[in-house]
């Protein structure tokens, strides 16, 4: 390839990365199954810098990836073969805080967590808070749309971004938005949110940040089933009561989270994680409403945490779920699904079924309040055979979501992980029209290729569970 | 030859695929519920509530719906969509001119508001987005894209919304503001103070209004705290009514950063204000401010959509 030696004379010394064991490092994100080794990796610092390289990609042809901090769960910072990775970790300054405003404008590389610390002295905070929020960077939760468990309340990334610096994928530069909450013509700053990185790079990004809370409360409430829990979810529903996040966790999980974390959670059937937050007067309100809801539907044991450190401690064991799945198992599978929050119960009773057909056990934890689950499919990756069974039981819960009229990701992304399974939830004429909107960014495919769009190239042939869907199952499949 | 347009009402969505195919195959240039294209689409008679799933706080409308009529059928179940703009428009007028009144602080514009879209492209394609639950990641979201497209990337024929619950209580404070830097000074008390206002205008000349929404006991409290910082009296809400007279009169939008109210009052001499938005109502129309990259960016997009330039 031409391409390193232009490339270094466009970037800072130490910039570019080609040594085999260096460029290994970049071969996955946090889709571990998936591993591209790139050609060659660039560090850039600017604005300037990052144009650079998409230009020289773009007159030579050579496909880019765009990638943060690489904890995204869909792949969608795989490396491109024979293609250009573009780290943007070292663009990671807080360009400007402009707190009369409520804005934040930062650089791609800052890290969720960082832009919360910039403004928290002054009584304001970031809402999205993905579970990777000390890592992950403000570029990849553009990239992904990231939520958070308490998205039910403030919403996603996409919710929270004002304006765009973005380098499209012909190296052009473009500004989107602004410190206003509007602007004129059809949404594109809204359609970049959540394109996972195909329709150009983000070097600039204006967040809102919002008032902290005069009050949070979080309650755990203990039950026998998952049913019951899910009856108390539809009660606070019901009440016009909106919470900042309702959690739930299941026996498994909650017998994996002790394990790992000892968060003191009651040997229960499931448990509620319930956060409420707001002025003061309103959230005692709400609590009051919820506890009685709560006990109406079988709670037997409610506790409401009385200081941060209480609060902190219910959250660690929610929060290490995913990881604490190591003590019961030596391998799992996380699935992001979502179902409408009315049909919880049915597709927990079809999971259950699941399980039994395919010998395998799984955990689950999830966001309640929006229906977003996250089943965690345990096995042994040395048994023989299991892996595959695995993956099919996961693929087989994320039909079920989308047949209950759902979808097939809420918040990991489409990638390469579930770039093939776009037909279950879309017919050929959704996916027509997305590609029209990809193409008018990207006529020539060069960004991020591979990624959230199914090709017959990529689907046609894959082997295991993710192979393309049947069309005519996708035309049965319940959607509007 | 003197230009004839063709009046066409529309009830179904493959009614809207055919009408669009056809146009283009003869080449006709079509405009959605206004003037300027030979074939004039009315959405009106695309007037049906699909599905309300009042436990998941969502619902299917047709894109004729009209607000008002939507959240009267809502209240039945406790539950509105929480979106005001003036007048009763469609919702797929909200869409397509992003729509939105007093409410937009708390809970956005249409933008935040729709969760699924089906839209009908120039050529009669007939493409879906989104889906029916708040929390989706899955594929671009067109729905978003439509959001401002005013007409030109197609006809939006079905959306998803998330839906909220009615307040029990919904109350008024009216505070006076002498002067640009008054203004800003009370209206950031408001924002920066532990309280959830559901709205918060600047009606300039004049006065500050905010509403509180939520339990009557709340409501009440918040109410109070808001007095002592910024003065002013309970308002019976008539003050949002001419507000609302006002928005629909402005020709104009002007976009500001919000922490800059002062300055864009300077200039004014009339205004409704989103404060937290930074969005002003003025009376005269204002010059696009977008990058003109982002513009010619946007006229690429149409062109995907519509390459024969159906939609006028």
């Amino acid at each position: 390839m031409a391409l390193p030696g232009d490339l270094r004379r466009l970037l800072p010394e130490g910039a570019v990365v080609d040594r085999p064991e260096q460029l290994r490092t970049y071969e996955c994100d946090g889709l571990t199954g998936h591993k591209v080794v790139p050609s060659l990796v660039v560090l850039p610092e600017t604005t300037e810098q990052v144009q650079a390289v998409v230009r020289a990609c773009h007159a030579a042809g050579t496909p880019f990836v765009a990638r943060g901090a690489g904890t995204g769960l869909s792949g969608g910072a795989l490396p491109a073969a024979d293609g250009v990775l573009i780290s943007l970790a070292r663009m990671n300054r807080i360009l400007e805080l402009d707190l009369e405003s409520e804005r934040v404008v930062v650089q791609p590389g800052v890290t969720n967590l960082q832009v919360s610390e910039a403004v928290i002295g002054d009584g304001l905070f970031y809402a999205p808070d993905p579970s990777s929020q000390q890592v992950c960077t403000i570029g990849g939760n553009v990239a992904e749309n990231s939520g958070g468990a308490h998205c039910l309340k403030y919403g996603f990334t996409v919710n929270h971004v004002t304006g765009l610096l973005v380098v499209l994928p012909d190296g052009e530069l473009v500004r989107l938005g602004g410190k206003a909450l509007e602007s004129p013509g059809p949404d594109l700053l809204g359609a970049f949110v959540g394109s996972e990185g195909t329709l150009g790079i983000a070097t600039e990004i204006t967040l809102r940040v919002v008032p902290r809370p005069e009050s949070v409360r979080t309650v755990l409430a203990a039950f026998d089933s998952t049913d019951a829990a899910g009856a108390a979810v539809s009660g606070i529903v019901a009440a016009r009561i909106l919470p900042a996040a309702i959690e739930m966790m299941d026996r498994l999980t909650i017998e994996a989270a002790e394990a790992a974390v000892h968060p003191g959670y009651p040997d229960a059937g499931a448990i509620l994680l319930v956060e409420l937050d707001g002025p003061v007067p309103q959230v005692e309100e709400d609590l009051a409403a919820v506890e009685a809801i709560c006990r109406s539907c079988g709670a037997w044991e409610l506790r409401v945490a009385a200081d941060d450190r209480e609060r902190a401690l219910l959250w660690k064991g929610r929060k290490s779920a995913f990881a604490a799945m190591g003590r019961v198992a030596s391998d799992y599978y996380v699935q992001d699904g979502v179902v409408p929050r009315t049909k919880l119960p049915e597709v927990l009773r079809r999971i259950a079924d699941l399980e039994r057909e395919y010998g395998l056990r799984v955990g689950n934890v999830f966001h309640a309040g929006d229906g977003n689950l996250h089943p965690l499919v345990l096995y042994d990756a040395r048994v023989e055979g299991e892996p595959e069974r695995a993956r099919e039981l996961a693929e087989a819960i994320l039909e079920a979501c989308v047949e209950a009229g759902g979808s097939l990701t809420g918040e990991h992304g489409i990638g390469v992980d579930k770039v093939c399974s776009m037909p279950l939830l879309f017919g050929s004429d959704d996916l027509e029209a997305m590609q029209r909107l990809r193409r008018a960014f990207d006529p020539v495919g060069l960004c991020n290729p591979g990624k959230l769009l199914p090709t017959p190239r990529l689907c046609g042939e894959v082997p295991g569970p993710y192979r393309a869907h049947p069309l005519e199952k996708a035309g049965l499949a319940e959607r509007f | 030859m003197p230009s004839v347009s063709e009046l066409a009402e529309v009830e179904s969505v493959h009614q809207v695929a055919e009408l669009l195919a056809r146009a283009a195959a003869e080449g006709r240039r079509v405009s959605i519920e206004r003037e300027g294209g030979e074939v004039v689409v009315s959405t009106a008679r695309l007037d049906q509530v699909l599905e309300h799933e009042a436990g998941d706080l969502t619902a299917i409308v047709e894109a004729g719906v009209r607000i008002r009529d939507l959240n009267e059928r809502l209240a039945a179940a406790g539950q509105r969509l929480a979106l005001d703009p003036p007048g009763n428009p469609t919702i797929g007028a909200c869409l397509a001119a992003d729509l939105s009144g007093p409410l937009r602080h708390r809970f956005g514009a249409a933008r935040d508001l729709v969760i699924g879209v089906t839209v009908v492209l120039a050529d009669g394609t007939i493409a879906s987005s989104g889906g029916k639950v708040v929390k989706n990641v899955a594929g671009y979201d067109l729905a978003k894209l439509f959001c401002g497209s005013a007409g030109r990337l197609g006809l939006i024929v079905r959306v998803a919304l998330r839906l909220h619950p009615v307040p029990e209580a919904s109350r008024t404070l009216v505070a006076p503001v002498d002067d640009p830097a008054d203004a800003q000074t009370r209206a950031r008390a408001i924002l920066r103070a532990p309280l959830a206002p559901s709205s918060v205008d600047v009606h300039w000349p004049g006065r500050l209004a905010i509403r509180f929404e939520g339990a009557a006991r709340a409501v009440e409290a918040q109410l109070a705290a808001a007095r002592a910082l910024v003065g002013g009296d309970e308002d019976d809400g008539a003050g949002w009514g001419e507000a609302e007279e006002r928005q629909a009169a402005a020709r104009g939008r002007l976009l500001f950063a919000p922490g800059d109210l002062a300055g864009a009052l300077a200039g004014l001499d009339e205004a409704v204000v989103r404060v937290a938005a930074g969005v002003a109502y003025v009376p005269e129309p204002v010059p696009d401010p977008r990058d003109p990259v982002e513009v010619a960016l946007a006229e690429r997009v149409r062109a995907a959509f519509d390459p024969q330039g159906v939609l006028v």
